[in-house]
């Protein structure tokens, strides 16, 4: 084995360490802890009512609806 | 004629699945209901409060946010619930998971009611209840068991609440 091919395989294998690492800071936010996401800051829309306008027809005419960003805090909470 | 013959590996799976359902029948239909989380929290005073000082009233307990609508729409009906029946042994606990106090007093503040509120930033109950959605309510029987759970509020529910406590009001402790 070549000294490239270790440093190679010596730097994959920190690479993957680095990523699994990486993966564990990874957390659900709980149902309890979503106090700040349901802030009205924290929405993609800066109004809602245009955005549940916008859901509704996307719903009635193309058939798709949620993905539009709405904040909240678990059960539909707004 | 050909016959046909089950392997024996077939036979020990199916078997198996044949206990897992058999067991699971019977413990669902035991009533195995699990008991409540030990919860030991501060009310509006400072006073501690514990589930377990409740034993042999039907307790509902409420988790709840002031960021969060629907929790503050059923607050005024699960006092309504507590006025007419803590007479007869009824207690309810609303639990507030608000990371600060301030946010949940404005709306306290906001209110006339007579249930106990308990004070949980660091969502000790909601854990112990292993709790997937707010609002979430449970009714814990006099033993202490969660009999009833409900996810979300609409005013709908209120009867089936009024039915649950009932039930749980009339057994024996």
């Amino acid at each position: 084995m070549t000294r490239t091919t270790t440093i190679r395989r010596v730097l994959a294998v920190l690479a993957l360490v680095a990523l699994g690492a990486g993966a564990t800071a990874c957390a659900t936010v709980q149902p309890w802890q979503r106090g700040r996401l349901s802030k009205t800051c924290m929405q993609f829309s800066p109004d809602p009512a245009l955005t549940a306008f916008a859901g509704h027809w996307q719903e009635s005419r193309e058939g798709a609806a949620g993905g539009l960003g709405l904040q909240g805090g678990g059960c539909g909470c707004k | 004629m050909t016959r046909f013959t089950i392997p024996a590996t077939a036979k020990a799976i199916a078997l198996q699945l044949l206990v897992v359902a058999l067991a699971t029948i019977v413990l669902s239909a035991s009533g195995n209901a699990r008991m409540a989380p030990a919860i030991t929290l501060p009310d509006r005073d400072g006073a501690k409060i514990t589930l377990e000082s409740l034993r042999g009233r039907v307790v509902l307990v409420d988790i709840w946010a002031s960021w969060c609508p629907p929790c503050k729409a059923a607050f005024p009906a699960y006092d309504k619930l507590y006025r007419s029946y803590r007479e007869r042994g009824f207690e309810v606990l609303a639990i507030n998971v608000d990371e600060k106090r301030g946010a949940a007093d404005a709306f306290l503040n906001s209110q006339e009611f007579q249930l106990r509120v308990l004070f949980d930033p660091k969502g000790t109950a909601p854990m112990g209840f292993e709790l997937r959605a707010m609002p979430t309510s449970y009714l814990v029987d006099k033993r202490g068991a969660i009999r009833f759970s409900h996810e979300g509020f609409t005013e709908k529910v209120l009867p089936q609440y009024r039915s649950e406590i009932e039930e749980l009001m009339a057994e024996k402790p």
